[in-house]
């Protein structure tokens, strides 16, 4: 979970992207294209998102629209290729219009810990000094528990929900994100050409601006695209302690939860939900591994 | 190295006082409290009521977080809202139950993960490799809650070969019978280590191997003691710091895994106490689970500051 | 307890067992091990938590009141029988006094005594605030089961007098939810915490090993005062199992002898598997509580209560629930004879139910708006969620428009003890939630009198209908059983005609327990009798 702090820890390789500029980008978009596997891999995202997005072009039923007279059919059943549900609704449509709910709560955290862990984390490293302090001795705080926990806590005790589901993700993974934003900023602060720009009369704002923000985005970004497989299983995890999306939304963990009693009656319907979360999942990391390898200035 | 780890230590009082206080705060924003759950629900309000006043639930928020703190100085954790047994015998037994299965997760993951990343690297490029590296994806890809299911049905359901919930025991395993009822929830946890180590240790022993002269030994085929020991002594502080994190997590976030298992854990206890709102056990379990974790995060920053003194900061 | 967890296991240990006994004797009972679907292990000081189902199992076979249940039935409404009282009187002159004649001889697991005293210690823990065995969630469980105990004194050491506030001719069926623990072992122990860990009641089974949150372990009481009630079990193992996944899971893996209601999808295959389900039938309302007091409520019109109880698809919900409830159209079932002749005759009809809502001034273009809060899960909710979406598509067919406010069953807990217009109801127009069994009239005084109107009491639709609280206030002073019917009938043909609930359907209690199970009867109650069964 933490082990993209490597590529952020080493200052070696900050300043070797510094040093390269705007050429960089160029040459990781280059390996990017090179990279089958991580290409395939967003091309397969893509599509989900398309899909998703998109979801009544690609459906027939209405997802919450059931009858209990075609509860739990198992896949292959005439005119609902994937099965339904324990209410008889279309699990094809189901499984695409709850994609939305679910990409959105592996998303909306990560995205928003991103932006708020990340201001104040490059604040804290650009900053230094008390302000630096005081950011991450609360960040200490929050970082005692570990991020499950957290979750779960907050959820627990707000109410079950898709707001307050992405309200206890956010701030479980703020703390992390500030740790990894205040240690990249820190460390290319005290490089030389920062140090270089600031001694030349260089305005505050303009080294973040070019110099920090380029340097820095690129790890933490890294970072952030990890996170999202984590915040999917566990938004999902939530939402089968009886804790995130609640009903009748259709999102992946619920559905994992709600057709978990069917397990006896229709088996294959009832595992979809979990390999949907599996596979998205680990498109996520297979994608995030491919940029991490791009980013990589060694290889 | 004394004088780093004390002020570790001490630094953590503060932030554990943090960490008590948001629970609190926390709690205290939740709907309903202990006793809209402890008496059913044709208790009308009245009664209800008086009840509260009870638990001294009608004081000021400070003023229960206050009396709370001077008693959890002393090391009174007082008494469950709704059991009225003692938090301490409550928690430190859940406590002892998840440690029970963390431990052998922990043990199995990490050596797992080890194994499975050094053999990787060193095989970097081949069919083994790929195998290697796509289970550790895997392990971390899966939502292991759901595993945890389908194992109980394949294993305990179909097969009958293994217990399909429940510890079966108290204490420590001492029987074929008691570690059978470890196996399915044991391999269900060790799922996300194994992944994550194995990731981790892949990657570093890769750089390792990457540098000049250690490459050069072993593209002659030489493998030294001299080549494991560096490989072993620069490997070792992030593997280290990243085991100690998930050992945490296997400890705080087993609360899924024991759902799935009815497992009378720290996890089921947090839940059972969130749902019932009994105060005195959330915060309680909260501030410790956090201790440990805090406790953890110490330890591991001092076996790394051993290991690589630039690390004191 | 270490009995083998599979099925296989167990075979050698059953035959040692017997190998054990002399080859006459009978076989012993057994063990039987199962899963409730409570979180915990329910209190087990008497006054067990968990709602009834922690009464039904840490309850009677433990702990006794002085007026019990008869369970011995499967044919008709359990009825009240005399417990640890032989038998009681209402005093001719003072309708508000009664009178309980103490049964002689009855012995706690400790050794100690049951009598006038002990009887009196208990009713102190219920009702005194300041005696030191007083236990305040136990005893505000108590004053709310039964509001009804003004005073009490002992007459002699076998013979002691309660006083209502008022006369209540129901008074007797209220008293079985008072259980009766022993003071000796109070006095043992010091406090109750520590008597939770060694129980001691009257009841046929001991408490003999108490893990919490792990089980509970309840033994045969040799001793017990009815000799014709001796378990016949050795053993009964309760495990808190609160997941329905899991509980299945520990049934088919043969963990438990017996789940307490299984998910209704696993109900076919659980059949295929060579399980027995058991369900019971008998009068207990998952409903819809209609606000009355809101001041846009669209239910004020009895029209629109009427047409939903039309509109409503009974059968459809039952067959999605694979036969795990039945249909309700009032609180008692058209065969109790507390049922009555009602006018109206629910039954899925929606075009009567669309013409009552047209003549109420609804209709395609006006739909009837309401918004219901119902509950993630909870003691006897079944399942909330599947059953209130598919409610929610029925019922637009007929004109409805039904939105939901899903909350955490703590949440509907608070808002059902606050008034239906406060805060805590969020809007609500309606709350979907399944309230104590109604089995006799005590209970629907409790639900429908005016003066228990919430936040005073669990009134909480705000139903006030005048005639309805006469008749109950006849019954109350009556002392005539076939006056008291009659007037239970009308009382019921009201509350159907009235319609301050949607009936839903009633909860049949399903569980499902191996073959090895034997001797079981499923009485028509809430409660069961496990005295009879025994493991083959």
């Amino acid at each position: 979970m933490e082990d993209s702090a490597t590529l952020a820890a080493d200052p070696a390789m900050a300043l070797k992207r510094a040093q390269q500029g705007k050429s960089y980008w160029r040459r990781v978009w280059e390996r990017l294209r090179e990279d089958k596997v991580t290409l395939a891999v967003i091309a397969v995202l893509g599509m989900l998102l398309i899909m998703v997005v998109f979801a009544p072009w690609f459906t027939i039923h209405d997802p919450y629209a059931g009858s209990v007279l075609r509860r739990l059919k198992p896949v292959g059943t005439p005119g609902h290729w994937l099965g339904t549900d324990e209410v008889g609704r279309d699990l094809w449509s189901r499984m695409l219009y709850g994609g939305r709910l679910s990409l959105l709560a592996g998303v909306a955290p990560v995205f928003l810990a991103l932006l708020i862990g990340g201001f104040l984390g490059i604040l804290a490293g650009y900053a230094g000094g008390l302000l630096n302090s005081a950011v991450m001795r609360l960040t200490d705080v929050l970082y005692a528990f570990p991020s499950i926990l957290l979750a779960i806590a907050i959820t627990g005790i707000l109410g079950a929900g898709l707001q307050n589901t992405i309200l206890a993700l956010t701030i479980s993974f703020i703390p992390p994100i500030i740790r990894i934003s205040e240690s990249v900023t820190t460390q290319v602060r005290h490089l030389d050409f920062v140090e270089a720009a600031r001694a030349s009369g260089a305005r505050r704002l303009t080294i973040m601006r070019y110099h920090i923000l380029s340097n820095v985005l690129g790890p933490i970004l890294v970072y952030a695209t990890s996170l999202i497989s984590i915040c999917i299983i566990l938004a999902a995890g939530l939402s089968f302690l009886g804790l995130g999306v609640t009903p009748p939304s259709a999102e992946w963990g619920l559905m994992l939860n709600n057709l978990r009693q069917g397990i006896w009656a229709s088996p294959l319907v009832a595992a979809l939900p979990g390999v949907m979360i599996f596979i998205t999942s680990m498109c996520f990391n297979l994608m995030s591994d491919g940029l991490r390898q791009a980013m990589d200035v060694r290889l | 190295m004394w004088a780093f780890t004390l002020r570790r230590l001490l630094y953590a009082v503060p932030v554990l006082l943090g960490v008590s206080m948001l629970v609190f705060a926390l709690i205290h924003l939740a709907p309903g409290d202990v006793v809209d759950i402890l008496v059913p629900p044709e208790v009308p309000k009245e009664i209800a009521d008086s009840l509260r006043q009870r638990f001294h639930l009608d004081e000021q928020l400070y003023v229960q977080y206050v009396a709370w703190l001077g008693r959890l100085m002393v090391g009174d954790f007082g008494v469950s809202f709704f059991t009225g047994r003692p938090v301490a015998e409550e928690l430190f037994g859940a406590l002892g139950n998840t440690l029970v299965l963390a431990l052998p997760a922990a043990v199995l993951g990490f050596l797992l993960g080890i194994a499975l990343g050094a053999l990787a690297a060193y095989n970097h490029g081949t069919w083994l490799d790929k195998l290697f590296s796509a289970t550790a994806i895997i392990g971390v890809s899966l939502p292991h809650y759901w595993v945890g299911i389908v194992l109980v049905a394949i294993f305990a359901v179909v097969l009958n070969l293994l217990p399909a919930q429940g510890m079966g025991f108290e204490g420590l395993p001492t029987s074929w019978e008691h570690v059978q009822h470890l196996v399915l929830p044991v391999v269900t946890l060790s799922l996300i280590p194994m992944g994550v180590i194995s990731r981790l240790v892949r990657a570093n022993v890769l750089e390792i191997l990457s540098q000049e002269f250690v490459g050069t030994l072993h593209a002659k085929g030489l493998f030294s003691r001299r080549v494991l020991y560096h490989t072993l002594k620069n490997a070792a502080p992030s593997a280290l710091a990243l085991m100690g994190l998930q050992f945490g997590y296997l400890l705080g976030g087993s609360i899924l895994v024991e759902t799935v298992f009815n497992w009378p854990g720290s996890g089921g206890l947090m839940n059972l106490a969130i749902f019932r709102r009994d105060v005195p056990v959330l915060s309680a379990t909260i501030v410790v689970l956090a201790a440990i974790f805090v406790v953890i995060n110490i330890l591991v920053d001092v076996l790394q500051a051993l290991l690589d003194p630039r690390m004191r900061r | 307890m270490h009995s083998s967890w599979t099925r296989r296991a167990s075979v050698p240990v059953a035959a040692t067992l017997a190998l054990g006994l002399a080859p006459g004797s009978a076989l012993a009972g057994g063990t039987l091990r199962i899963a409730m679907t409570a979180s915990d292990v329910p209190t087990t000081t008497g006054a067990p938590d968990n709602g009834y189902e922690g009464v039904r199992f840490l309850g009677y076979p433990v702990f006794e009141g002085l007026v019990l249940w008869d369970l011995k039935s499967a044919d008709k409404l359990a009825d009240i029988r005399p417990g640890l009282a032989e038998r009681w009187e209402q005093d001719a002159a003072d309708k508000t006094k009664w009178v309980f004649y103490l049964r002689k001889g009855v012995k706690f697991h400790d050794g100690s005594e049951f009598n006038a005293d002990a009887a009196i210690w208990n009713l102190d823990r219920y009702y005194k605030k300041d005696a030191k065995q007083f236990d305040p969630p136990g005893g505000a469980v108590a004053q709310a089961r039964n509001p009804f105990v003004a005073a009490y004194r002992k007459i002699d050491d076998y013979t002691i007098e309660i006083t209502n506030p008022r006369p209540l001719s129901y008074f007797p069926n209220m008293l079985p939810y008072m259980l009766y623990s022993s003071p000796a072992q109070f006095e043992k122990t010091g406090s109750w915490a520590e008597f939770a860990k060694a129980p001691s009641g009257t009841g046929p089974f001991k408490i003999t090993e108490f893990k919490p949150r792990v089980s509970v372990t309840l033994s045969r009481n040799e001793d017990y005062w009815d000799k014709a009630k001796v378990p016949k079990l050795d053993k009964m193992v309760l495990f808190p199992m609160p997941e329905p996944t899991t509980r299945l899971a520990a049934l088919r893996s043969g963990q438990v002898d017996w789940i307490e209601v299984p998910p209704p999808d696993a109900v076919p295959s659980l059949k295929n598997a060579g399980f027995e389900i058991v369900t019971g039938s008998y009068p207990h309302v998952w409903p819809w509580m209609l606000n009355l007091a809101k001041e846009d409520s669209p239910w004020k019109d009895v029209r629109v209560r009427r047409a939903i109880n039309y509109c409503l698809n009974r059968d459809g919900l039952v067959t999605l629930l694979n036969g795990l409830a039945e249909p309700s159209v009032g609180a008692f079932k058209p065969g109790d004879a507390q049922f009555g002749k009602p006018k109206e005759h629910y039954g899925y009809d929606p075009t009567k139910g669309k013409a009552l809502l047209k003549e109420a001034g609804f209709g395609p273009d006006k739909p009837v708006k309401a918004k219901v809060m119902i509950s993630t899960s909870g003691s006897g909710q079944m399942l909330p969620l599947p059953m209130n979406e598919f409610l929610q598509q029925n019922l637009k067919e007929c004109g409805f428009d039904i939105s939901f406010e899903v909350v955490e069953w703590g949440t509907m807990l608070v808002a059902l003890r606050n008034a239906p217009t406060a805060p805590q109801a969020l809007g609500s127009d309606a709350m979907n939630i399944s309230l104590p069994p109604s089995t006799d009239i005590s209970q629907l005084a409790l639900y429908f009198l005016s003066t228990n109107a919430a936040p005073k009491g669990r009134n909480w639709a705000n139903w006030k209908n005048e005639e309805f609280d006469k008749v109950i206030d006849r019954i109350e002073k009556s002392s005539d059983p076939a006056e008291i019917l009659k007037d239970t009938q009308r009382a019921h043909e009201i509350i159907v005609d009235e319609a301050p609930w949607a009936f839903i359907v009633h909860d049949r209690n399903p569980r499902a327990m191996t073959k090895k199970v034997k001797g079981f009867v499923s009485a028509q109650s809430w409660f069961q009798d496990f005295t009879s069964v025994d493991m083959e």
